[in-house]
Order: structure tokens, then C-alpha cells, then sequence
């Protein structure tokens, strides 16, 4: 039964740019980036219990540095400057989050926030470089001698990375860092006590989700085909956040359940500009009353029913 | 799983019912057109104005009156709060979901900007948006609305250095293609003129408090200071300069400013101030087009008081309805285009007669205001700017 | 730079500082009581002085008013508190970061459908036409502002020291189990601290409204008075003055010295710089982490 659903699920993926119009095209490249990035931002806040305000700019660091590497290094095919962009997001994010781990708690969350603004406010002052104010025209991603131009091409790309870096999230329970990080959501005490290094596997959270963000950021970019900094504030980050209240900490298809909803609740309320925060502001204060796991947890209820 | 089917089923249903259409946007009955706007953020206030009050006040006579050859129009509007990625995203929807026939007063120089690309490349025309960069010329299908910055920039050096005698000018810019665009154009009529800019201060897009380039402005000693800002930094300003008891400048209002609007949040701190303005006084002025404006200003939304941003919208509905009227029955993109060239001397009761070229240009004219007592008294008739 | 100069920018810094420190103080007489983070609270000053806006168009007096928006602000803490926060009492303080969260957000859109999303210019008690004093010119509003918020801040100082309320809430803040068995209703000295919370914010909003102009985006100042109970000590309210004065000064004074945009940054790099090199601030005691 779960098979025959996984299955039409991967046929309708796969064929959606075949059946559906260019608008609808680009919105599902934008669920799947929304989702690597709620399951990055997972990585952390689900197992570690480090809440993040402040991924927007880790999501903007990789926008912009996919963007430039195209701009001017057009040479490199996309997956390098994915990768690029994954990788400078995830030293950008240990180089703040290393001392700022040890905070824990309240002072993390707030620190992170403060980095989300600082980035973009950097991005912004940093206009030789990023154009500043006036924003940043993406060109189309070259793949050797492909350019991928048009909304289909871009969405097969972000499904391929999407599906690889999911599968790696999903996978990683079952690896030694995947215990470690379940155990240490369970109880910090307990694995500290047991002999995990609770410092290291956090910074390795805090990592793995930056270059996780910074990898969807670098998509972000081809999709959209234009960046300023003003776009990647603090409502971003909390966009994200109600990604992965919604479909559960700690669940790899809850946080894609989550970004899906999000994604498509903010597109649809584009006529209803004026309610979307009231909406999505909503949701976060029924989910932490009503349904603190989130539509994982509450689809898990149904099934054992 | 059948919630899931059943689901995919009905996305599946939504997505393929997209009716075909002769031309984008024009059906039997309606035409369809949109812009991305400030609803939000630091141009909320005149993006509502130029577009719910402006354009829709215009096309609701338009629409009662029996449309444009049997067609209502209809306009779609999405928030980008004044950044330029939400514009581009915004206008994608436009284009490729609600499927425009054009758009129409979009504002802001960077989020315009941002889209022109798209644009063009959609072949969509660009009719009329609320700022004046001169990026926007040369296009095909694009149509300036504001008289373009570099001209604005050419009326009020002209006037202040030429007339005026000035020597000595500073400026107060927002730190973008908006405020840069300015700064660019004042610096060429400097050097006609034998003057100098002793001192220019950059804002931040979205900044409120000013009072550290106040400071340095004022060192710099200028005889006239130039705003090139939005309401409420421009406001911020006047109010600053009041505090430190800077008097021995005047201030002066670009184009996009010039309007009670940010003299209101001024307050007290406004009396004196000078600015080029690019309407004339909607209020007050006994023009029969401003007249007929007020009028139906007072028939659909009596509580809103009549300003130079819904008069834009208004305007630039009105020349919509006129090209697409001179389009005929058939109304394409390339009909439409062709209509707009060919306007000659439109009387609109507003503006001095319209006449647009091969240059797009559909406005290219200002004039001189002082404030007295909380409003804008005209100094001069219309300024040339050739 | 005239001295001149420099002395307006710092009597401004002071003023600015006032207001920061005023809502500093609020987020930790919420946070010592409840050890909770309210997130909601600059969305909360918002709407108290958008409710005082209303009042004052109405054609009442600004005193009126002011009285109205604190009304407003002891109102709105109370419900959200009781009808919202309470329910996840049992829970982190992750939980109820996040509601306050959701709370924010639905707040803002809810004065965006009331009032709009334009900015509005609010009526100051002071004067505008800026005072001589010894050559240098200073704005009634800013002397104003500092006046107020020193009273306020003096009037605090006195319920927390000499009333029972205050007792109770200080004994909440350093042991709640102890303070439960004392017989102190902890509930009910959470509520008060909410209220008494929104209500130094409300003040707040309407000293500072006139000079940044009112408008739904003036929730955001919440970071600021974050930043600078941090910078004070996150916890100790004479902290909580204090990095208010620092923070208010330092905005000021930078983009005079720097490149002017720098100014938006200065409580983000300062938290960030705090954070990493004294996260106990400048007056608070390094705490440990109980295991």
C-alpha cells in the first residue's frame, strides 16, 4: 500500500512539469526548496533542539554566492557551484556558530537572529560586489554545455538535488551522528553521561544544517532569477520556522509536509496580502496548542488507527 | 492513500483548466491589468493611493460608463512592500497565472528595474510605472509615467542655478538606482551651470532616522539641499533639520516627494520647503480634468482625500482607456503599443497636452512649488526640460 | 563635528536609550517572573499606541490617551497570557518563544486591518522648537523622553522594592518552588508581570512614537530593548537601564563617526559582540548552567 503511494508520488514528481502549466511548474521548485531548507533547519532544531531565527541568511549567503560564481565564473557547471555554495554557507555558519553554541537556549535563538539581519544588511552594504539595494539578476545555470533555462529544466534540477539531499536527511538516523543527535533530544544529561560529545554533535548539526540551507539558497537563485537583500529578513526566517513547527520537529517528512503547506499557502494568499501573517501567525500558535508534533505526529495518530 | 489520489487528482484538475485566449488579458468581456506594488513598507501609502485609489478610481467610470468597446477592466494587484525580488515574483504571477494584458503603475525605481528583463523577454507592456530612471527607455513595449529623472534633474538645476542663482547644492539620496539616478543627472547639470555638490549623504532604502547625514550635510554649509527620498525619511529630515536649527539651507523635493504627504508627517518643520512638482494641486487646482477627479473621488471614496498619487493612477488609467479605445475591437499588445504612439495632443484637463513619440515618453514636464501654510503654492508655470 | 554636534547626538542617543532601556526593562520583568521570553511584546507596544492614536482622533485629549494605550496594553497582556501563554505553562521556554511568535505576527497583520500598514505622525506632550541652553541646541522631546522614562523607571524601583507585588515577584524571580510554598500564587504573579510588562512598553510607544513616526513595523524595537538588557545583564533591571543608555548612545554616535548606514546594524553587531564575548553583560553575574 505505502509502496503504491510512494510510487505515484515519484511518477507525479517526475511528470508534474508535463501536465502542469509554467506558474505551477515554478511553484513546485519552490516547495522543494523550501524543503531541503525545512529539513536542514530540522537537522537542527528537531534533534538538537537549537531553535534558529535567523536562516535566511544562510539561505541568502548561498543565493548570492551561486549567483556570483555563475556570474562570473560562468565556466563551472551547477553542481560545483552548488556545492560552492553549500560549503561557504556551512563555514560562514560554523564560524559564528562555534562560539555561540555554548550560549545554548534563549541566546542562541536570539544570536542567530541577529546574524540573519547582519548578513543581509551586509549583503546590502557590500553593492560592488552584490549590486547593493538594486538587486542581483541571476543568469540561467549551465550544466557543461546545457543551459538550463526555462521554469522545467530548473525544476529538474532542484528535484535531483531535493531528492539526494533528503534521502541523505532521512538516512542519517541510521548512522552513528543520527543516534547521537536522537539521543541528544531525548536528554542532553543522559547523553552527555553516556559518553556523546553533546558540543561536537551539536556543531555538527549547526554545519550540516547551513550547508543544507546554503545548498537550497544556491537553487533559490536559479529558480527566482533575481535577489536583493531586502527580501531575506526576519519574516523569512520565521517562514521557515512555521515550516517545521507545522510538520513536526523532528520528522524528515513532516519538515516537507511543512514547507509544501507553507509554500503554497503563501502563494495562495497573494491576493490576501494583509492576512497572510494573521494566517501563517495563526497556525503557529494553534500548532503549539493544539498540535505540538505537528502534522507528522497527527498523521502518525490516523495511521494507527 | 485516496485522500492522496483524490488530492493529486484535484491539483491535477486545477492546473489543466487554464482557458485560451486570443490575445493575453483581453477576453470578450474583460481585460485584465495588474502591477506589483507598495502595499506595505515605506511607499505604502502612495502605492495604495496610486492603484486602489488611482487607477481603479479612473476605470470604475470607465467600467460604468460600459467599459472600453463593450469591455470591463480589471485589475489585479500583489504587495511587494518595495523590494525588487518580491516585484519580480509578483509580476510572474501577473503574467503567468492571472495572465495580464499589460501592467500598469507599478511602483519604484529598484523594483521596477528588477522586472524590465522579464518583461521584456514575455513581451508584456510596461505602462506608465510610478518612477522616472531612464533605464526604462528605449524599450519596445515600455511607456514612462513620471517625467524621467534626468529631465526632473535638468528643471530643477536649471531653475535654482539659472534663475535662481544657487551655488552651492547638497543632497540627501536613497542609496539605490532611485536616489543614485538623481545624483548622476544633478552632477551633469552642475558642470552647465558652474555649481558644485559640497556634499551628498546616502540613506538606506527602508531607513528611518537620518539625523547622522543631517550633521554632515549641514557642515558642508549648501544654499539648497535636495531630497531624493520616500515620505518618510524625506519627513525625517525636515523634522531633523528643525532640531538642530539648520536655517540657513532650503530644502527641496524631487519629483517622486513633492506632495503634501510627507509635509503632513513634517508637521510644523515644513514651512519653507521647495520642491519640483509634477501634478498640480489636486485639491485645489480648477483644472476640468483635476475637477472631474475630485468629482469622482467624492462619488466612490468620499473619505479619501485627493492627492498627487491617486492623480497619477487616475492619469495613467485615463491614458490606458485612451489608446485601447483608438486600438479598436481587436485589442493586441502590438495594436495597443502602436495606439500609445500615436497620442498627439491629448487633452486631458490635467496635464499640458499629451504627445507621445517613439521616445515613450508620456510626461516630460514639472514646475516649481513653495510651501505656504502646509500646502504647495505653485512659483512658476510648467518648466522645460529639453 | 562641533561640539554642538556632538552633544545634540548624544542628548538624542539618551533619549533613544530611554526608550530601549524602558523596553528592556519589560521583557525582564516578564522574563524574570516567568522565565519566558515574550516575543510579542514590541507588537503588543504597537498596538497600545495605535489604541492611543485612535482615542487621541477621536477628539480626546493626549493624556487621555496615553491612559488609554496603557489600558489597552494591560488588557491585551492579560488575555494573551491567560487565554494562550498559560495553556503551555507545563512546557519550555521554546514553546512559549514560539507563541509569542505566532502571537507577533497575528498582531501586526491585526493592526495592519485596523489601522493600515502607513506610517502616521503621533502627537508629542513636548514641544518641537528646540530649547538654547549654553549655546547648544536640545529638543524638548528628547529631555522629554529621558524625563518620562526616569520617572517610569523610579516608579518601578519603588513598587518592586517597597510593595507587596513587587515582594512577591522578586521572590518568584529567585526561587519559584520556594516562593509556591510561601503561599505566593505564582500564576497570578505571572499574569502581573505580563500586565505590568505591556504596560512599561505602552508607555514606551507613546514616548516614542512621535519621533519614529507610528506605523505597524514599530514592533521591531523588541530587539532592541533584547539587545539591551543583554548588554546591561540579561535579568538585572538596573542591566536593563543601563545597556539601554549604552545601545542608545552607540546608535547614535556611530553613523556620525562611520559610514552613516551602519546604523541599522548597531544592536545586531552589538548583541552578536556581547554575546560572544560577555554574555553576562555589564552588570550580570555569570551563570551557571544547573544540570
Amino acid at each position: 500500500m505505502r509502496v503504491t503511494a510512494a510510487g505515484a508520488g515519484v511518477v507525479a514528481l517526475v511528470a508534474w512539469p508535463w501536465v502542469a502549466s509554467r506558474y505551477f511548474v515554478f511553484l513546485a521548485s519552490l516547495v522543494l526548496v523550501n524543503g531541503i531548507v525545512a529539513v536542514g533547519l530540522n537537522l537542527l532544531s528537531g534533534y538538537t533542539h537549537q531553535l534558529s531565527f535567523g536562516h535566511a541568511g544562510f539561505f541568502a549567503i548561498g543565493a548570492y554566492t551561486a549567483a556570483l560564481l555563475t556570474l562570473h565564473a560562468a565556466v563551472l557547471p551547477v553542481p560545483v557551484t552548488l556545492l560552492a555554495a553549500g560549503a561557504l554557507t556551512a563555514v560562514v555558519g560554523l564560524a559564528f556558530g562555534v562560539p555561540c553554541l555554548r550560549l545554548g537556549g534563549l541566546y542562541l535563538t536570539m544570536a542567530t537572529l541577529a546574524f540573519g539581519i547582519v548578513v543581509s544588511e551586509t549583503l546590502l552594504n557590500l553593492d560592488w560586489l552584490t549590486r547593493g539595494a538594486d538587486g542581483l539578476r541571476v543568469p540561467a545555470a549551465r550544466l557543461g554545455a546545457v543551459t538550463l533555462s526555462g521554469d522545467t529544466a530548473r525544476y529538474y534540477l532542484v528535484l535531483a538535488v531535493a531528492a539526494a539531499m533528503v534521502a541523505a536527511a532521512a538516512n542519517i538516523v541510521r548512522t552513528r551522528t543520527g543516534r547521537a543527535f536522537l539521543a541528544i533530544r531525548e536528554s542532553e544529561v543522559a547523553a552527555q553521561a553516556s559518553g556523546v560529545p553533546v558540543a561536537a554533535y551539536r556543531t555538527t548539526a549547526f554545519g550540516l544544517s547551513a550547508f543544507y540551507t546554503g545548498v537550497a539558497g544556491g537553487l533559490f537563485a536559479f529558480v527566482v532569477g533575481f535577489l536583493s537583500p531586502d527580501a531575506f529578513d526576519l519574516f523569512l526566517s520565521v517562514d521557515f520556522v512555521v515550516m517545521i513547527i507545522l510538520g513536526g520537529l523532528g520528522s524528515v517528512p513532516g519538515s516537507l509536509a511543512g514547507a509544501a503547506v507553507v509554500t503554497l499557502l503563501h502563494d495562495g494568499l497573494a491576493a490576501f496580502q494583509n492576512y497572510r501573517p494573521l494566517v501563517f501567525g495563526g497556525v503557529l500558535v494553534a500548532c503549539m496548542l493544539f498540535m505540538p508534533g505537528g502534522i507528522a505526529s497527527a498523521l502518525r495518530l490516523r495511521a494507527s488507527h | 492513500m485516496r485522500v492522496f489520489l483524490a488530492s493529486l487528482v484535484a491539483v491535477l484538475a486545477v492546473v489543466a483548466a487554464q482557458p485560451a485566449l486570443a490575445e493575453q488579458g483581453v477576453s470578450d468581456t474583460e481585460i485584465v491589468l495588474g502591477c506589483s506594488n507598495s502595499f506595505s513598507g515605506p511607499l505604502a501609502f502612495t502605492g495604495e493611493q496610486a492603484t486602489r485609489y488611482g487607477v481603479d478610481l479612473y476605470l470604475k467610470v470607465v467600467n460604468d460608463g460600459g467599459g472600453i468597446h463593450g469591455r470591463k477592466v480589471r485589475t489585479v494587484y500583489y504587495d511587494d512592500g518595495y523590494k525588487p525580488q518580491e516585484a519580480v515574483a509578483n509580476t510572474r504571477k501577473l503574467v503567468e497565472q492571472d495572465k495580464i494584458f499589460a501592467v500598469i503603475a507599478p511602483q519604484g525605481t529598484a523594483p521596477v528595474a528588477a522586472t524590465l528583463d522579464y518583461l521584456e523577454e514575455n513581451r508584456v507592456p510596461l505602462l506608465f510605472p510610478f518612477q522616472g530612471s531612464p533605464i526604462t527607455r528605449g524599450k519596445k513595449y515600455v511607456f514612462s509615467g513620471m517625467t524621467l529623472y534626468d529631465r526632473q534633474a535638468r528643471m530643477m538645476v536649471d531653475y535654482l542655478a539659472g534663475t535662481r542663482k544657487f551655488r552651492t547644492f547638497a543632497t540627501l539620496y536613497q542609496d539605490d538606482e532611485y536616489g543614485k539616478a538623481f545624483l548622476t543627472a544633478f552632477e551633469k547639470e552642475f558642470a552647465r551651470h558652474g555649481s558644485k555638490m559640497v556634499a551628498a549623504e546616502a540613506v538606506k532604502r527602508g531607513a528611518t532616522d537620518v539625523s547622522a547625514q543631517i550633521a554632515k550635510l549641514q557642515a558642508a554649509r549648501p544654499q539648497a539641499t535636495f531630497l531624493v527620498l520616500t515620505p518618510g525619511p524625506g519627513a525625517q529630515a525636515l523634522k531633523e533639520r528643525e532640531k538642530i536649527g539648520w536655517t540657513d539651507t532650503v530644502m527641496v523635493s524631487a519629483g517622486p516627494l513633492t506632495d503634501e504627504r510627507y509635509l503632513g508627517l513634517a508637521g510644523d518643520a515644513a514651512e519653507g520647503v521647495e520642491g519640483l512638482s509634477l501634478w498640480p494641486d489636486p485639491l485645489v487646482s480648477d483644472l476640468p480634468g483635476v475637477r472631474t477627479y475630485r468629482d469622482a473621488m467624492q462619488k466612490y471614496f468620499s473619505k479619501n482625500e485627493p492627492n498627487r498619487y491617486s492623480l497619477s493612477g487616475y492619469f495613467a488609467a485615463m491614458l490606458f482607456t485612451e489608446a485601447a479605445r483608438r486600438a479598436g475591437k481587436t485589442l493586441t499588445r502590438d495594436g495597443f503599443a502602436t495606439a500609445l504612439e500615436s497620442v498627439k495632443s491629448f487633452e486631458s484637463g490635467i496635464l499640458p497636452p499629451v504627445s507621445i513619440g517613439p521616445d515613450h515618453e508620456t510626461q516630460k514636464q514639472g514646475f516649481w512649488v513653495r510651501v505656504e501654510k502646509g500646502r504647495f503654492k505653485p512659483l512658476t508655470d510648467w518648466l522645460k526640460s529639453e | 563635528m562641533t561640539t554642538a554636534a556632538v552633544v545634540q547626538v548624544v542628548v538624542s542617543g539618551l533619549a533613544t536609550g530611554s526608550v530601549y532601556g524602558l523596553m528592556a526593562l519589560s521583557l525582564v520583568i516578564i522574563y524574570n517572573a516567568t522565565r519566558t521570553l515574550n516575543f510579542a511584546q514590541g507588537e503588543m507596544l504597537m498596538v497600545s499606541t495605535f489604541v492611543a492614536w485612535s482615542v487621541y482622533h477621536a477628539g480626546l485629549p493626549l493624556l487621555v490617551s496615553a491612559v488609554a494605550a496603557v489600558l489597552a496594553a494591560a488588557v491585551l497582556a492579560f488575555l494573551c497570557e491567560r487565554l494562550i501563554v498559560r495553556r503551555t505553562l507545563a512546557a519550555t521556554h521554546w514553546d512559549v518563544l514560539i507563541i509569542t511568535l505566532g502571537l507577533s505576527l497575528m498582531l501586526r497583520a491585526g493592526a495592519g486591518l485596523v489601522w493600515s500598514h502607513d506610517e502616521f505622525p503621533f502627537p508629542s506632550f513636548f514641544r518641537d522648537r528646540p530649547l538654547a541652553i549654553a549655546g547648544v541646541r536640545l529638543a524638548p522631546v528628547s529631555l522629554g523622553i529621558i524625563g518620562a522614562s526616569l520617572v517610569l523607571m523610579l516608579v518601578l524601583y519603588a513598587l518592586f522594592a517597597w510593595t507587596r507585588l513587587g515582594r512577591a515577584m522578586r521572590a518568584v524571580a529567585q526561587n519559584q518552588r520556594a516562593a509556591r510554598l510561601m503561599g505566593i500564587s505564582v500564576e497570578r504573579v505571572n499574569s502581573m508581570a505580563w500586565v505590568l510588562g505591556a504596560v512599561v512598553g505602552a508607555v514606551a510607544g507613546v514616548l516614542v512614537a512621535p519621533v519614529i513616526f507610528l506605523s505597524t513595523t514599530m514592533g521591531l524595537i523588541v530587539v532592541n530593548g533584547f539587545t539591551a538588557a543583554v548588554l546591561g545583564g540579561f535579568g538585572s533591571m538596573p542591566g536593563a537601564v543601563l545597556g539601554g543608555m549604552v545601545l542608545g548612545l552607540l546608535e547614535n554616535l556611530a553613523p556620525l563617526y562611520l559610514p552613516s548606514g551602519i546604523r541599522y546594524s548597531v544592536p545586531f553587531l552589538v548583541l552578536i559582540a556581547i554575546l560572544l564575548i560577555r554574555p553576562a553583560g555589564l552588570l550580570g553575574r555569570v551563570e551557571r548552567r544547573k544540570v
